[in-house]
């Protein structure tokens, strides 16, 4: 491992951009605009992968697949749906300003956190070393805003994007936990979760249709 | 106890669940010619699987483990009694759905496309439902599980919603979004075992995969790390079990499903979500005693959330899904003992709820078939116009609450034996009290809706008669099993004994 140079600045670089699209995916209200910087944290994702896979193949093939499910499919889906329901969000609890306070909060702790404690978190004594440590920590960082984004919003799509973002932060954490997974069972990790988004969306098209709205406080037929 | 057992080349493992994914698409190919194409195809291939899983059963009683794709796919008393379970349960539920789902008004309420196309996208559904839990049964790659049993969830999704009312897409929405976050922290629980015992036990990448193989380096993972894997295992195949506090989605889910998905839901997919914890945490019980009593103490709270929560249910199959949550904590408290009587006892009342259940939900299903009503306040004196299946409810709720001489007397004392052999006397009194009150959640309303007289309108119901013999035919044959496991539990002891055998012997089997 340590005769293959990786390209660890620019995969700083890569990983630090790709918590910033999160915040932005999570609090921008213009749907579409949010579902855009998820598309660039695929891609950015998929830059990070490549960047990888000079140690470990395998990524090449996963690269792929994530650019395939995660760049083109899911974002053409969100496009897709946001046009059949509606282009902004339903105003969530907390204000924008509030809420990218928060974020910001839980960005810096996870973080900390993560890159702090890894001993706990990684098996393995790759994992702990350098830029695995920080794969590690960016990853978790993503899926705690991905979770914010899914508690703290009222739209239905917007869960959806929240859902997304915490796909790709465990997903990113494969690179560092499970460098040997086979192609076969990356394909299938990657695959369920575009097929997950699209019936999600599919459902929530049924939702608009029938209850007129996207926001999931409506959905109060189903009490006790 | 047991010898090694013999590996044994097989196409059963693979043949189980690829059949009902082909079934599906040859269901899709032949909606062109009618209903009766897509339901005879359907029936052929949930029979298949009921005929593989007695094969296996058989099989595997017999001392063999049946292998394929090079220890891929793994089958032993475990799994196949979960394919036995599958495949008999799918195949009654696919026969039931026949005049249920045919019914033209059920389907005229969905908006969406004409009724044959949405009868064969049904059909479809079904069977890519029932492959997937085979799949997941089968399957020896530990991320693969994590993947068949997400399949699960996302096939069964727009089941769930398939009505496409309010209720049903409300439902839809929340079993999706509920159960895929959860099933991401199982994910991350696979992982770690997978990293961790490839790391620990000095496993080759494509072994560390195998839970056969991990079972035997689990004692060398590090202890905190195989806690946290456990706890995100717990909360995501435990989300899809139904424990609590995870199972919310569960009423929503099983009660606005039409009632053949409910059957599946509540009588076999929880049960798959159950296996799946149970062969990932139960490697590391020898290392981790304190394990057991964190989660017995977790089935606990299940048990008595659940049947609390159904005693003031109206709706009658909100009422099941609840009983259902309390169902599947005796199933972990006896599971997580970790001794040969406990998971004989949590196997067990696996294998007897999923009859009992689906028993119970078929004969709801009965009621709304026949009456177009769902709450129990609004129904009355059924049992002379539908006699059958009022008999089928009560059987139903007898032995879902316990009553000799049916087979939930016979597990649940399993699991009061097991849990008092292991010292767990608390845990004794919380599940016989939670059976007094199952026993009240079930016969109060089955009183209630046939035998005590109606409220309001008395000849509301004159026009009602029984079911056909396609729908009470399959209840009866699982009513006559709760007796028969009942009278004579030793028919399941080679199969569950097996079962229990591989769960409680560590490093090899």
């Amino acid at each position: 491992m340590s005769e293959i140079d990786l390209p660890v600045e620019l995969i700083r670089t890569l990983s630090m951009t790709m918590v910033i699209t999160s915040v932005v995916a999570v609090e921008v209200r213009r749907l579409r605009l949010s579902a855009a910087a998820y598309a660039i944290q695929a891609l950015l994702l998929v830059a990070l992968l490549l960047s990888y896979a000079q140690m470990n193949p395998a990524l090449y093939w996963w690269a792929a697949t994530a650019f395939l499910t995660k760049a083109v499919l899911t974002p053409w889906f969100l496009f897709r749906y946001i046009g059949k329901t509606q282009e902004m969000e339903v105003e969530p609890l907390i204000g924008f300003g509030p809420s990218v306070v928060v974020a910001g909060v839980l960005m810096v702790l996870f973080f900390r956190l993560t890159h702090g404690q890894i001993e706990i978190l990684a098996p393995s004594a790759m994992a702990r070393e350098e830029v695995f440590r920080t794969n590690l920590a960016v990853a978790s960082t993503i899926f705690v805003l991905g979770i914010y984004a899914v508690l703290s919003r009222r739209d239905a799509v917007k869960t959806v994007i929240g859902l997304c973002l915490l796909e790709n932060g465990v997903h990113l954490s494969l690179v560092s936990l499970a460098p040997e997974l086979s192609e076969t069972a990356l394909f299938g990790i990657a695959s369920e979760v575009v097929v997950t988004v699209f019936l999600l969306l599919y459902v929530i098209e049924g939702v608009y249709q029938v209850f007129g709205t996207t926001d999931t406080f409506r959905l109060r037929e189903l009490q006790w | 106890m047991f010898q090694t057992p013999s590996l044994t080349p097989s196409l059963l493992p693979a043949g189980a669940f690829l059949v009902p994914l082909l079934g599906g698409i040859l269901v899709l190919a032949v909606e062109r010619r009618g209903g009766r194409a897509c339901q005879g195809v359907s029936l052929l291939a949930s029979a298949s699987l009921a005929a593989a899983g007695f094969l296996m059963a058989f099989r595997t009683v017999q001392g063999r483990v049946l292998v394929a794709w090079g220890n891929e796919l793994r089958v032993d008393g475990l799994s196949a009694l979960l394919v036995l379970v599958i495949g008999s349960i799918g195949f009654l539920t696919t026969l039931y759905s026949f005049r249920y789902m045919g019914r033209g008004e059920l389907l005229e309420r969905v908006g969406v496309g004409k009724a044959e196309k949405r009868l064969a996208i049904f059909y479809f559904l079904l069977l890519w439902f029932l492959g997937t839990m085979a799949w997941a049964a089968v399957t020896n790659n530990i991320i693969m599980l994590f993947v068949a049993v997400e399949a699960t969830t996302l096939t069964s999704g727009l089941l769930v919603a398939f009505f496409w009312d309010r209720r049903a897409l409300e439902a839809g929405y929340k079993y999706l979004m509920l159960l895929t976050i959860g099933i991401t922290f199982a994910l991350f629980g696979c992982v770690l075992i997978y990293a961790a015992g490839a790391e620990a036990g000095g496993l080759a990448g494509r072994e560390a995969l195998l839970i056969s193989e991990v079972r035997g380096v689990a004692g060398l993972i590090p202890r905190r790390t195989a806690l946290l894997a456990v706890a995100f295992l717990v909360i995501g195949f435990g989300t899809k079990a139904g424990l609590a506090p995870f199972h919310p989605w569960l009423p929503d889910a099983h009660a606005e499903a039409p009632t053949p998905v409910s059957v599946l839901l509540s009588g076999v997919m929880i049960k798959v979500a159950m296996y799946a914890l149970a062969r990932t945490v139960s490697v590391f019980f020898p290392f981790i005693p304190q394990l057991t009593v964190f989660i017995v103490a977790l089935g606990a709270f299940t048990m008595v959330l659940g049947v609390v929560l159904a005693l003031v249910q109206d709706d009658l199959k909100r009422l099941l899904a609840y009983s259902s949550v309390s169902q599947m904590g005796y199933v972990l408290a006896g599971l997580g003992l970790g001794t040969y009587l406990g998971y004989y006892g949590g196997l067990f009342h696996l294998l007897n709820h999923a009859i009992f259940k689906a028993l119970l939900f078929m004969s709801v299903g009965a009621i709304v078939y026949a009456t177009g009503v769902r709450k129990v306040s609004e129904l009355g004196g059924l049992a002379r116009r539908m006699p059958i299946t009022g008999a089928c409810f009560l059987v139903g709720g007898l032995a879902i609450a316990g009553f000799p001489p049916f087979n939930g007397f016979m597990s649940k004392l399993t699991v009061y034996l097991a849990l008092a052999g292991s010292g767990m006397w608390w845990a004794v009194g919380v599940a016989v009290f939670t059976s007094i009150l199952t026993m009240v959640a079930l016969i109060r309303p089955a009183y209630r809706v046939f035998w005590a007289a109606p409220s309001g309108d008395a000849t509301r119901f004159q026009a009602v008669r029984e079911v056909p013999a396609t729908v009470w035919g399959p209840m009866v044959i699982l009513a006559a099993m709760c007796l028969l496991l009942g009278v004579v539990p030793q028919v399941a002891f080679g199969l569950l004994s097996r079962a229990a055998a591989v769960l409680a012997v560590v490093g090899g089997g």
